[in-house]
């Protein structure tokens, strides 16, 4: 159902402040949303003064500097920091990105980062995406493959790998369907811009042979065409891929198909 | 003891672009349609009990009130008519690209305002 407000218990206060103690001449106030489990309170927004003279180019580094340096009580996801293994995928400036491949340069005024939308909060930016998991886990996404010789490789022409180009280097960062507003409202049965290119990455991959179950599988009113082309999605996604177009492949395969 | 996670901010702090405000609008004008529309409908079926009714659609007409009504509806169909246009593009498998998104969206935000001005001068006779 559509919400537009926050349930009480989420309202964002403001928070603490945390002066510059460097003395430095450029600064910058970032915004980050805290929310600690154990205190009991509602979320707020703690304002931090960094030093930009000493600070790295990305968003990620701002808040390394933050925990190292300001304040070590500050909780986010972070692994690779090169755009690869999706961890520090959090809202800035308002829009889905990657801390590790944002640079803050980009960002005009004071640097806002909360974390991804819509979802359950376990601690300061941190989300809950066992739902996407869940969801994902749901497609099956594996190959499929029933006649062919287990102990054999099953050759693909390069015409058919060239398909799988632009849907394979998706990293699961959710950047894409927490941005989409539908899965906002509906993020129990739609499956979302990120499930779905995965999806569709395995109905259109020709070595596996369960195509027509899989198209079955996601023609249902919720779980696929909940998409209204909002792009909200392609416009997130820290790797360049476009996800609405996927949902428009397989909405036309199925137009198409006769399932 | 662990507190009842919140729910992150969402429309509240996601940014606006073009598509997003194109889809949203598409959904507001095609419900002010529907009922705009009706509203058309049910005074033209008032012509049917006699004459006099005519005088009352003549004079909401040409009120200020229904000006607006004209204007606006004139605007909320234009801005329907291409914005669905766009989606059967889509529905097709095009236009999916962020530059190209981005520009039949403007399309749709300014050609409305265009056929808009252009129904009026019409109206107008001016053509």
């Amino acid at each position: 159902m559509v919400q537009i407000n926050l349930p009480e218990n989420s309202k964002v206060k403001q928070g603490k402040y945390f002066k510059d103690l460097t003395g430095s001449k450029n600064l910058r106030k970032v915004n980050v949303y805290r929310w600690d489990p154990s205190s009991g309170e509602n979320p707020r927004i703690d304002t931090y003064e960094v030093d930009m003279d000493n600070c790295p180019s990305k968003v990620l580094d701002i808040l390394n500097k933050i925990k190292n340096e300001i304040d070590p009580t500050l909780a986010y996801r972070r692994s690779c920091a090169h755009g690869v293994c999706g961890s520090c995928a959090m809202n800035i400036g308002g829009k889905n990105s990657l801390a590790c491949t944002t640079p803050h340069a980009e960002i005009e005024g004071d640097i806002n980062i909360y974390p991804l939308p819509h979802l359950k909060v376990k601690k300061d930016l941190i989300g809950d995406l066992d739902g996407l998991y869940k969801q994902y886990q749901s497609i099956e996404p594996w190959l499929k493959s029933n006649s062919k010789s287990e102990t054999k490789e099953i050759i693909q022409s390069k015409e058919d790998r060239a398909k799988l180009d632009g849907a394979y280097e998706c990293i699961m960062c959710a950047c894409c369907s927490t941005s989409c507003p539908s899965y906002w409202w509906n993020g129990d049965k739609y499956l979302g811009p990120a499930v779905l290119l995965q999806a569709y990455r395995w109905i259109i991959d020709s070595r596996d042979e369960e195509r027509t179950a899989r198209l079955k599988k996601v023609a249902d009113e919720l779980k696929l065409y909940r998409c209204h082309t909002i792009l909200n999605c392609t416009s997130a996604c820290p790797k360049g891929l476009n996800p609405a177009k996927a949902i428009a492949e397989i909405k036309k395969m199925l137009a198409t198909a006769n399932i | 003891m662990e507190n009842k996670p919140p729910l992150s901010p969402h429309i509240q702090i996601y940014k606006w672009h073009i598509s997003s405000l194109v889809s949203i609008s598409h959904r507001i004008t095609g419900i002010i349609n529907i009922i705009a529309i009706s509203f058309v409908c049910l005074l033209a079926s008032l012509l049917v009990f006699g004459e006099s009714n005519y005088e009352f659609i003549n004079l909401f007409l040409v009120s200020l009130i229904g000006k607006f009504f004209i204007l606006g509806l004139t605007w909320s169909f234009s801005f329907q008519i291409l914005s669905e246009i766009r989606h059967i593009i889509m529905d097709l498998g095009y236009g999916f690209e962020l530059r190209t998104a981005k520009i039949t969206g403007l399309i749709v935000i300014f050609g409305s305002i265009i056929l808009t001005i252009a129904f009026y001068l019409i109206g107008k006779n001016f053509f």
